[in-house]
């Protein structure tokens, strides 16, 4: 009677489950809180060479609107970190770039490739979106917690990997694949996936690129259409015209 | 009927404000009457027939509406205190926007205020006390002079205020963009 | 009765051409005016300027199009998308805030798809909104809650759960429930465009977009209180009202603010004899509709230190409360027997109704001088001409001016609503700013001529390299500060003002009507005072004590029992005990600017009143009416029994100070200049200063300030900021 009338209930209110969702928030934080690593006196300046850089970056724009050149700039500092951007960073770029400290943390938090938080030397970063999950990239994921001993997140006590979940990179045709640091790494078996880090813990820096023997994108087995040549002008047009 | 008493008097209000249409707060009532009297058809009286003409003349005078020419007073009728009709100063004045909501729609009207009289709050129950039922009055006008009329009916000193003048204003969504201008935004 | 009535009436014509030169000024802004394009607003036909956008088209039609995003003191963002609506022959519905009408554009307010759009928009600000309602603030007085009702739906399909946002602390002012907030960005762009403190911006996207500051910080800025106003939602609230009244609880009561000389127009909202809040009333020539952090919160002043009883120094020298009758026959006492040996000094927060009647009284009884706190030269013409001591270019003169130089003030923070429309002047209309003084953030750009007083006598023989500049603007404006003329050499200093501006006025493109000089003042009375012929300064009465000294109000130490024999008597009446009251000997409770009807002239002139809402706590009194009862113990009857009769006798000396709401024309620059060119003086080489250069130095500066723990808490915290590196 009463397992009936929970049934009853669930089925009048069923149309929660259809609808029900994480939800959809990033993990990031989008303010800021001052850490060890990552706070108003984390020392930031720009070398040299990356000022020299920046400069050449700001001659692109018109006068007045120097500012235009916020977002290869914090790219720069960026790199000139290693992977990630520090406050400090945000408050140099600002402070070049003339523009008020708030406009630049506007855009940093805006584009999700401005890594706020610190990171390790190598940022693996694997695709677990639907192409990525249809190919395998649970298996992918599974093989690099075990490989790096670390959840997805986190990083390696050594610093060098850190352990990101990303959503679409856009390599889909290649699928599975993991983005680490600049480089893509595609068509990946868990074998190539160890191999890789294995690679890059030893201080080398594996091949990027689709791992199943493609060049790029194209099918694996050979053309299976377009094989032959070209039909030229005329193709299918009616004799009388 | 032309004995000066109450009821002329305020005969000669509903006249004056029947005669000025748009001056006073009851004038919507008062226009449905005049409306009526116009629909009306003219009933068949068959006393009317019998009568003579200076009687006829004598009884159309008496059908209008009398009309005295001095000022609409009604402090004798309404029974208010004299303390609160001579001390009391009403503040006449289209009030502005509240600026916590966007909204405009309350401020068309023109509203009567009373000076504020001592409020007291009860100290057992908290409830807010005060002894004056003037300043609790909340009446509106369509226009000013509706306003003055109906203070000065009731002997109450006013003054007005002007409503907020709005200059024109330019909105361009462009001028966030503007390259030369201060107006540009750089904010999402 | 009628009188007055009729008198207030005929005034409505000259109101009028006031509000007709301020159009004519807006519209000279827009230069040639092209003609007008007719668009339908829900088949209403009318004729508006090219380059109005829907949202104004319907609203001159009468139609109001629901908003979030949208103010029209701000920049159009045009991203909540309420305003939708429909134009015919238009496949999509069309922001009406942000696209400009076409010639016979058919709007439709009202259709199935402007319904359909509203509804749909509707959903999507309440999807993460909190059903927070019955304990929010905002409550009664929120856009989003009204527009729900009337634009909503009335069932949810949103059956997820709903995401929160962190809570930012930005200030003891303003308090954020940032999960309510619907990214409207009203307040990023009121930070951004009029207090002109970058510090609020968006952060993340998405799902994830925030409104905050990023890093931990206060909000910085002297308006920082508007952002209450505009928030639509409760997502910012004010914190001192926090959980204190609901809006349909509330009385309104239309006032004036005196915390500054500018004089806006408040409305101050109470309830059982208590100011709960202070909100801004649109004055477009004043404060338009903003309101300084001062005026604002400093309402919780009223409450505390205040002066209940009058009080009488007993012969062990201390203060005891007493009847009304014993204080005001010890005073009468006191002042018959000086036998004309009287002064009076006021203070900042007196009204012009108690200043006449106080000058009456000391004139009366046989004394000579009264005198303000404030400081103004007496060299050359002094304060006898009225246009050398007002804001003569008016508050929205800035917006006609190009070049605007200021000598020896901090306008940011002495008249925060005055700086507010210089930068909105900067803003749109391409106004330059200098000036000469210590080098502060006025939040536009300025340019720092230095702080050297011999920069104006250079200015003056056109040696300074500024001078170019200076001589070939179209409309300069020059604002003296009230600092600079209360220096020594500020008569030697004004005097060259006052020919340099004489000389810019021949060569300007506004010619004898555009009055290049003027001053900001800084206290509320002061206008009204040498209006009525007070002196100002205290020197006279430190150079000739009196046997009685009449202090109305005076609590910025002008003077200090030190400086007085010991054997005087000091009278003090005032609302607070301050420093006025600490040295006085007979004390006289007064009532503070939300407790009396009374009339104050603001820096341009304008005289305005301000309106009782609340009765003077205790057995405080309205302060003429203590001045006419202490006349009549003392046997010098003064001649007024009602407001209305020391209101006649204002007119009588000024007849402005009755012209409620106008400004009366006042160009006295030739007569003044000639004059001031016999001035000669030492000038002094101390650099020029002003005495309100930080935040933290704007929130005390009067009696009920000095009161208000909300001030205090606010000077706390700007203090507390100084430490954290995340402000610039």
């Amino acid at each position: 009677m009463l397992s009936s009338l929970a049934k009853t209930l669930a089925s009048v209110r069923g149309v929660r489950h259809i609808h029900r969702s994480a939800a959809a928030s990033s993990d990031a934080l989008f303010s800021h809180v001052d850490t060890p690593e990552n706070n108003v006196d984390t020392p930031f300046e720009f070398t040299p060479e990356n000022l020299k850089r920046a400069k050449a970056i700001m001659s692109i724009y018109p006068d007045g609107h120097k500012k235009a050149a916020v977002i290869p700039l914090l790219d720069l500092a960026q790199r000139q970190v290693g992977n990630w951007l520090p406050i400090s960073a945000m408050h140099a770029v600002a402070s070049l770039l003339q523009m008020p400290r708030m406009r630049v943390y506007e855009v940093a938090t805006f584009y999700t490739m401005f890594v706020r938080d610190p990171v390790g030397k190598y940022h693996v970063q694997v695709c677990t979106n639907t192409p990525c999950w249809l190919r395998g990239s649970d298996d992918i994921m599974a093989a690099v917690q075990e490989k790096l001993g670390i959840k997805t997140g986190e990083t390696t006590k050594d610093g060098l990997f850190t352990l990101s979940e990303m959503e679409c990179l856009g390599a889909c045709v290649n699928a599975p694949m993991i983005q680490i640091n600049d480089d893509y790494y595609e068509d990946l078996q868990v074998s190539d996936t160890q191999e890789i880090l294995d690679t890059l813990a030893a201080g080398k820096k594996p091949k990027a690129g689709p791992r199943n023997g493609r060049f790029a994108a194209e099918p694996l087995g050979g053309l299976t259409s377009l094989t032959g040549p070209p039909p030229g002008p005329g193709f299918k047009v009616r004799d009388d015209l | 009927m032309a004995q000066p008493g109450a009821a002329t008097r305020l005969l000669s209000q509903l006249s004056r404000v029947v005669l000025t249409p748009g001056r006073g707060v009851s004038t919507s009532a008062a226009r449905c009457v005049d409306d009526l009297t116009l629909k009306q058809v003219e009933p068949q009286d068959t006393r009317k027939s019998l009568l003579s003409s200076e009687e006829v003349q004598h009884q159309k005078a008496l059908a209008g509406y009398i009309t005295v020419d001095t000022p609409d007073d009604i402090t004798h009728l309404t029974g208010v205190p004299e303390e609160h009709i001579k001390t009391r100063r009403v503040l006449i004045k289209k009030p502005s926007k509240n600026t916590m909501q966007s909204g405009t729609s309350n401020i068309h009207k023109w509203y009567i205020t009373f000076d504020q009289r001592e409020r007291w709050e009860n100290p057992l129950m908290g409830w807010a006390s005060t002894a004056d039922p003037l300043s609790n009055t909340v009446v509106d006008f369509s226009s000013r002079e509706a306003a003055i009329a109906f203070c000065e009916k009731n002997g109450w000193q006013w003054s007005t205020e002007e409503p907020p003048v709005k200059p024109p204003r330019v909105k361009n969504y462009g001028a966030n963009f503007a390259w030369n201008k201060r107006t540009r935004r750089s904010t999402k | 009765m009628l009188r007055i009535g009729v008198s207030r009436l005929l005034q409505h014509g000259s109101r009028h051409t006031a509000a007709s030169a301020a159009a004519a000024s807006a519209a000279r802004a827009q230069s040639s005016a092209p003609e007008k394009i007719e668009v339908f607003i829900d088949d209403i036909p009318v004729m508006v300027p090219p380059g109005t956008t829907v949202l104004q088209a319907a609203a001159e039609a009468g139609v109001e199009i629901p908003r979030f995003c949208y103010h029209e003191r701000l920049s159009v963002a045009g991203n909540c998308r309420m305003c939708l609506v429909e134009v015919e022959k238009s496949v999509k519905p069309v922001a009406a805030c942000a696209m400009p009408v076409m010639k016979g554009w058919r709007i439709k307010t009202n259709s199935e798809m402007t319904r359909k759009a509203r509804e749909g928009v509707m959903e999507f600000l309440l999807i993460n909104h909190p059903l927070d309602c019955p304990i929010c603030d905002q409550g009664g007085e929120c856009d989003l809650q009204d527009q729900s009702m009337t634009f909503g739906s009335d069932r949810t399909r949103f059956l997820d759960t709903k995401r929160a946002v962190q809570d930012k602390n930005i200030g003891p002012l303003v308090k954020t429930i940032m999960t309510r907030c619907i990214h409207c960005t009203r307040c990023v762009r009121f930070a951004t465009e009029i207090a002109g403190v970058e510090d609020l911006g968006t952060t993340g996207r998405g799902n994830d977009m925030q409104i905050g500051t990023y890093v931990e910080k206060m909000l910085m800025s002297e308006l920082s209180g508007n952002v209450i106003d505009l928030c639509p939602v409760g997502a910012l609230t004010s914190k001192p009202y926090a959980f204190t009244a609901r809006p349909w609880e509330i009385r309104r009561t239309d006032s004036i603010d005196v915390m500054d000389a500018v004089g806006s127009n408040i409305v101050v909202n109470h309830r059982t004899g208590e100011v709960l809040r202070i909100l801004p009333q649109v004055n477009e020539e004043i404060n338009e509709e903003w309101l300084s952090d001062k005026s604002r919160f400093a309402y919780d002043g009223l409450k505390r230190q205040r002066l209940l009883y009058p009080m009488v120094k007993d012969s062990s020298g201390e203060l005891r409360s007493c009847e009304w009758e014993d204080a005001l026959i010890v005073a009468a006492k006191a002042l018959k027997s000086a036998d004309g040996s009287v002064a009076a000094i006021a203070g900042g927060l007196v009204d012009a109704e108690s200043l006449v009647a106080l000058k009456d009284l000391v004139n009366k009884l046989g004394g000579e001088s009264t005198c303000t706190e404030e400081i103004f030269p007496d060299a050359g013409t002094g304060t006898d001409l009225r246009s050398s001591y007002l804001l003569n270019t008016k508050i929205v003169g800035v917006e006609e001016a190009d070049l605007i130089v200021f000598i020896g003030t901090n306008p940011r923070y002495e008249a925060p609503l005055f700086n507010a429309r210089v930068r909105k002047a900067w803003m749109y209309n391409e106004l330059n700013a200098a000036i000469i003084g210590p080098k502060v953030d006025l939040t536009y750009d300025c340019e720092h001529l230095g702080d050297d007083p011999s920069i104006i006598g250079k200015l003056l023989n056109g040696s300074h390299p500024f001078s170019q500049r200076l001589n070939t603007a179209k409309r300069p404006m020059i604002v003296v500060g009230t600092s600079l003329l209360a220096r020594p050499d500020g008569g030697v200093l004004y005097s060259q003002l006052l020919q340099l501006s004489q000389k810019l006025r021949s060569g300007c493109e506004g010619g004898a009507e555009w009055r290049v000089l003027n001053v900001l003042q800084r206290v509320a009375s002061q206008v009204a005072a040498l209006d009525l012929g007070y002196t100002p300064g205290v020197t006279d009465i430190c150079n000739h004590p009196p046997k009685v000294l009449y202090l109305l109000g005076a609590d910025e130490g002008a003077i200090t029992r030190d400086q007085l024999p010991k054997d005087m008597l000091v009278i003090y009446q005032g609302h607070h005990g301050d420093r006025g009251a600490e040295m006085a000997d007979v004390i006289l409770p007064g009532a503070a600017y939300t407790e009396k009807t009374a009339t104050y002239v603001n820096t341009e002139g304008r005289a305005q009143l301000t309106r009782a809402a609340l009765v003077p706590p205790g057995m405080a009194r309205e302060d003429w009416k203590i001045i006419r009862a202490l006349s009549e113990i003392v046997g010098t009857k003064l001649p007024y029994d009602c407001l209305d009769d020391v209101r006649m006798r204002l007119t009588e000396i000024s007849p402005n100070l009755t012209r409620y709401g106008e400004v009366e024309e006042a160009n006295y620059f030739t007569q003044a200049s000639a004059l001031a060119q016999l001035v000669s003086g030492k000038q002094d080489t101390t650099p020029i200063d002003v005495p309100q250069k930080k935040l933290e130095d704007f929130y005390m500066t009067n009696s009920i300030t000095r009161a208000s723990p909300t001030m205090a808490k606010c000077i706390a915290a700007v203090r507390k900021e100084a430490a954290n590196r995340y402000i610039e």
